[in-house]
């Protein structure tokens, strides 16, 4: 019953929290531009807006262009429960779930690829192509990235893993995570989710021609996706799973709230790069993850 | 009943197939699939007891008395055989049909028939010369097989090749058993890890039997055999045949003490079939030809597995190494249910549209919702993706590499780079089944052909269902498996002691159902929250553009691109473009075909200078009786001045 109300709560946070990040950054790079911006809140009342709508369905799509979203709603939402807060753990948590965590955020992404290949556009083509293929460099950089934790910590359990500090590596793996980070939720420089041109985007290609609930769902998953990143970085870096609980939570919200400011100056300050670089920045990122597992390695070596 | 009954059974089904294919197609199905249940019993049967069951009856066959033994091994990979016996002689009687195929269908079903019961025997076989016999006899016969449409060149040719790949392989297993035998004295086969004298052997084995599995570079025959074969044969030689390589490799790495560095050769090859499969996978546009692709992928990571359990029994046994062994031996038994559903997906596909080209496809959803649905079903399961099969046995062998990982042994730097590697093959066969299911069940039909499709017949369908069944099943409940696996490592190596699993499989199963159950649920919440919200219908949007047409859409080497440009040092694909030029434009034209670098750049070169040698040494046999008889003065003299000297010493 405890467990059940456990799930239950943190569900609930991870579901009512989310849709807060992309306001920030939005806030942010408002107030760097000098505008007054849309208020933070403003994806709550999108998604509020969005899941009363009604469908507008091409006449191309088979009924994937519908059921996507909801199944990778869903592998991220259950990536979210293998994540710890802090000294309370994870709500489920076994040996082997950082692989599963990983696993379940490509499961998402298959799915909202196939939805989008669904309508048969040239446009959607295109920008799944690019996410599938970008995505490659980014997931051997989170499988790295897991490994440096696995190297200080002997386990393969994202509770054990993420509870003490990266150690001597945590810059560098802050600054790999932060890069993937960023791809992996389309931001600038790999991605430009304000700009409706189709051809210069990734992400926004692929739900072009999504509406209603089932654009409120992509659009939640893509929030919570965020958080989940963001709080999978803070957490690699900062030891706290070593710290009381009270001090920890407050702790995670005021870094993941760092992080989103930083998305949020990132965006402001940096044009979004060229196609042809993008892999060279995630290679990047790829090799900081390397190095930061070369550092656990020698520091973890008796 | 025994295992010895139920084989005998097994057996006599096939043999009874074979007689009845001629003349009664009914009676060769029932007596097929009689048999194969036969031997799936025999298998669960020695499983679940874990009991052997050896069998000398005296029989001298060949000079040598016959011994037939069903272990842990044998019956995890029987097991295997005979599902996929069953799945594909079922839906062979409606794919290659006497209606459809006159000709072939009739010597087809005796091939296959044939193909079973040797591949059977190969597993049975405790004596090395009775193993090279069945051996010999199933390759040939899925050469017959792969050759059904013999009045196609291109099917000539993959037989040939797969015909002259399976003979090299042949040498080198000659070679194998042969010196074995020598040193033994004996053609018995069983344990002999106590003679390390016959460890350089192994090297003779993974040639021979790498050839048959398809591993990176020695997979040349691979893809043009399974795109030309009919689609049910296709899958049993990806699922069962080219297992049949890692049954061997399996074996005599069990029973023959092996060279410090087997091991390592192992997972380094595995790594190469990995990644290197998948990205020739990417570059293809064939259907199936991009799945016989992904087989040397699927072989590479079972590779992966295997290697580093041998790596870990030569370092005392470590616990990681058990786990990659059962990875491994999972992934055996989930290659072959995802690969061969994959098949007769594509086999169903083909049957409807007569065509393999995926850029000629699209929108098949439609008129094929079963098909597109398990297919799709197969793609996640290969992808490797929770909550299926696949995720399951990748899973495992991670963990066996994290563990090795953490554990800071010798293997460590090597696990790292493995799981950098399994990570990226991974991503790579992801970008490969979004692009295959996209482009040939999503979107609009892209040529006239797929507009006048139909769905196939439940006897097509059945099979498809029951693997997908079979993928849901191992990955909804893994333990269930779990004892097959450990009967399996313990007859590997009898030092493994049987264990209960070091990972949490009830645990992962357990979240897999929650998993697919919420997936359900939300799934179906969103439909009939669209549903009521109320849908209209309009086309994709296309920038304002007014006269699209399907052929605007996407295409397969579009797709790919990024990532096939990634390796085009490998892949070296070839095009030809005809770009618009004055502003009437006359014609334009893109192709795009990626070769088999390694038969084209490697093997083909390197017969050519051979054969370019042999014909300048034919100028000595000309027909001049007096130049011959000079060469034997000449060899005489030479033999003369041999004599001579080796008389001084």
């Amino acid at each position: 019953m405890i467990v059940a109300i456990d799930i239950f709560l943190r569900l609930t946070a991870w579901l009512l929290l989310a849709p807060l990040l992309p306001g920030i950054i939005n806030k942010v790079k408002a107030w760097v531009a000098g505008r007054r911006g849309p208020p933070v809140l403003q994806l709550y009342f999108d998604l509020a807006k969005l899941w009363r709508k009604g469908v507008v369905l091409s006449t191309a799509v088979s009924p994937a262009h519908v059921l996507g979203p909801a199944v990778a709603w869903i592998a991220i939402l259950s990536a979210a429960l293998l994540l710890p807060v802090g000294p309370a753990g994870a709500s489920l948590s076994f040996r082997g779930d950082a692989l599963l965590f990983a696993y379940l955020l490509a499961f998402a992404r298959f799915c909202i690829a196939l939805a989008a290949l669904d309508t048969g556009s040239a446009f959607e083509g295109m920008g799944v192509a690019r996410e599938v293929s970008y995505a490659v460099l980014a997931e051997i950089a989170i499988i790295t990235a897991l490994l440096t934790l696995c190297v200080q910590t002997g386990s393969v359990s994202l509770a054990t893993m993420l509870a003490p500090s990266a150690g001597a590596g945590a810059a560098l793996l802050a600054a790999g995570l932060f890069g993937v980070l960023l791809a992996e939720n389309c931001r600038v420089p790999f991605d430009d989710p304000n700009t409706h041109l189709e051809l210069t985007v990734i992400h926004e290609a692929m739900v072009l021609d999504h509406s209603g609930p089932p654009l409120a769902v992509i659009l939640h998953g893509a929030s919570l996706k965020l958080l989940l990143f963001a709080v999978l970085l803070v957490e690699a870096v900062l030891p706290l799973g070593k710290l009381s609980l009270l001090p920890a939570i407050g702790a995670l919200i005021a870094s993941v709230f760092v992080v989103s400011i930083s998305i949020g100056l990132v965006e402001s300050l940096l044009a979004r790069l060229a196609f042809r670089r993008v892999p060279l920045l995630l290679t990047t990122a790829f090799l900081l993850c390397l190095f930061a597992l070369l550092v656990a390695w020698k520091g973890g070596m008796p | 009943m025994t295992p010895g009954w139920l084989l005998l059974i097994a057996g006599g089904g096939f043999v009874a197939g074979i007689v009845s294919a001629f003349k009664s197609p009914r009676g060769w199905l029932v007596m097929t699939i009689a048999g194969a249940v036969a031997a799936f019993a025999a298998a669960v049967w020695m499983l679940a007891s874990g009991v052997v069951w050896d069998w000398e009856p005296g029989f001298i066959i060949g000079g040598e008395a016959l011994h037939l033994q069903l272990d842990g091994i044998s019956a995890f990979f029987l097991i295997l055989l005979s599902v996929l016996g069953v799945v594909g002689t079922l839906y062979s009687s409606e794919y290659w049909s006497d209606k459809n195929h006159p000709a072939s269908a009739p010597p087809g079903r005796t091939w296959w028939n044939g193909l079973l019961l040797n591949m059977g025997l190969v597993l049975l076989c405790a004596n090395g010369l009775h193993f090279l016999i069945a051996w010999e006899i199933f390759t040939v016969c899925a050469y017959f097989l792969i050759t059904c449409e013999r009045q196609r060149p291109a099917a000539r040719t993959a037989g040939w090749l797969y015909l002259a790949a399976s003979h090299v392989a042949m040498i080198f297993l000659f070679a194998f058993f042969s010196l074995l035998a020598a040193r033994t004295g004996s053609w018995e086969l069983g344990l002999m890890r106590e003679h390390p004298e016959l460890a350089p052997l192994f090297w003779l084995a993974l040639i021979g039997f790498g050839i048959k599995a398809g591993i990176f570079p020695l997979h040349i025959w691979l893809p043009s055999a399974h795109a030309n074969a009919p689609s049910h044969v296709s899958a049993i030689l990806s699922g069962m045949a080219i297992k049949m390589g890692i049954y061997g490799l399996v074996r005599f790495t069990g029973w023959l003490p092996t060279p410090e560095a087997a091991g390592w050769v192992m997972a380094v090859l595995g790594v190469i079939s990995a990644v290197l499969g998948v990205a020739f996978a990417l570059g293809q546009h064939d259907l199936k030809r991009l799945l016989a692709y992904h087989s040397v992928e699927n072989i590479g990571i079972i590779l992966i597995g295997l290697g580093f359990a041998m790596i870990a029994a030569s370092h005392g046994n470590a616990a990681w190494g058990r786990l990659a062994l059962a990875g491994a031996l999972l992934h055996v038994w989930n290659h072959g249910l995802f690969k061969a559903l994959l098949f007769l997906g594509a086999g169903s596909v083909l049957h409807a549209t007569g065509t393999r080209e995926m850029s000629r496809l699209g929108g098949l959803w439609r008129a094929m919702p079963w098909t597109a649905s398990l297919f799709a079903l197969g793609a996640t399961a290969i992808t490797g993706l929770p909550p299926l099969n696949g995720f399951v046995s990748e899973w495992l062998i991670y963990l066996g590499l994290f563990d090795a990982v953490s554990a800071h042994g010798p293997a460590a730097f090597a696990a790292i780079l493995a799981a950098v590697a399994l990570g990226m093959t991974g991503a790579l066969a992801l970008a490969c089944f979004v692009k295959v299911c996209g482009v040939v069940f999503l979107g609009m039909p892209r040529s006239e052909i797929g507009e006048q499709v139909h769905e196939c017949g439940w006897r097509m369908r059945l099979p498809m269902l029951a693997l997908g069944s079979a993928c849901v099943a191992i990955g909804l409940a893994p333990l269930l498996f779990w004892s097959a696996i450990t009967t399996a490592s313990t007859a590997w190596r009898p030092d493994l002691a049987k264990a209960l699993p070091s990972a949490p499989l009830i645990t992962l199963g357990s979240f897999h159902l929650a998993l697919a159950a919420l997936m359900i649920l939300a799934a179906t919440i969103l439909w009939r929250r669209v549903q009521s919200n109320g849908v209209s219908r309009a086309g994709t949007w296309d920038c304002g553009y007014t006269a699209p047409t399907p052929r605007m859409q996407y295409t397969a080497g579009s797709f790919a691109g990024i990532i096939t440009g990634w390796f085009d040092w490998i892949l070296r694909p070839q095009r030809h473009a005809h770009l618009p030029k004055d502003i009437f434009r006359a014609h334009a034209d893109f192709a795009e075909h990626t070769p088999e670098t390694v038969l084209e750049k490697v093997v083909e070169p390197a017969g050519s200078l051979l054969m370019r040698i042999s014909t300048t040494m034919r100028r000595l046999q000309h027909g001049r009786v007096q130049s011959y008889i000079f060469y034997l003065l000449l060899g005489l003299a030479t033999l003369a001045i041999l004599a001579v000297m080796g008389g001084a010493k």
